[in-house]
């Protein structure tokens, strides 16, 4: 998993019937860059690097752009997914990616 | 697997289902040399693994078997887990 936050949407008309009615979201992955001071201290870095590719997420929580959230990949993906679809969809859901938290706080000591 | 340090723990109370009940740690990445690079994991914790400590992060099927080992466990909500906490690398 990873912590990210939401970028933006997408949209698509053209895809595989198993994912409609799924919503897509962008997710920026944070790097220890991003964080406040005490994470570089605990990770033993204080260098500014290059931001990851954004990240195509299935959503079902209902989370929007600015919202930090945490994201599963594979398995995982679609276990979360899964929750919300009709039983018979569990395994053919064609995503990676899904939002599987709408984070509230990230404690780092400082 | 990768390792990394343990820097701080995520909250969160709107979530997945499966998620109920999972410490959620925040691990920073190391690489062969044992730099960080920056890169950020979000792995799930029964180790009671500390801010500081450095640890192995399992993904996929193997972070599964750290939560709960055998064939059944696909119904887990897990693609990362920390299976190791780290004493000494050379």
């Amino acid at each position: 998993m990873f912590l990210g936050r939401v970028a933006g949407t997408v949209w698509s008309t053209v895809k595989w019937p198993q994912a409609q009615g799924l919503k897509l979201l962008l997710v920026r992955p944070y790097r220890v860059g991003d964080l406040p001071p005490g994470a570089a201290a605990a990770a033993g870095t204080t260098a500014s690097e290059p931001t990851d590719d954004l990240v195509v997420c299935a959503d079902t929580l209902d989370a929007g752009p600015g919202d930090d959230v945490i994201v599963a990949f594979g398995h995982a993906a679609r276990v979360a997914v899964s929750e919300k679809l009709a039983p018979g969809d569990k395994p053919s859901v064609p995503i990676d990616a899904a939002v599987v938290a709408v984070v509230d706080r990230v404690e780092i000591p400082r | 697997m990768i390792r990394g340090t343990v820097i701080g723990q995520v909250w969160a109370t709107r979530k997945a289902r499966g998620l109920d009940g999972q410490t959620l740690l925040l691990v920073a990445a190391r690489d062969a040399e044992g730099q960080p690079t920056g890169r950020l994991v979000v792995a799930s914790d029964t180790l009671d693994a500390r801010v500081g400590e450095d640890v192995t992060v399992a993904f996929g099927s193997g972070a599964r078997n750290v939560l709960r080992p055998g064939p059944d466990n696909r119904d887990l909500l897990c693609d990362a887990a920390i299976a190791a906490i780290v004493e000494g690398a050379g």
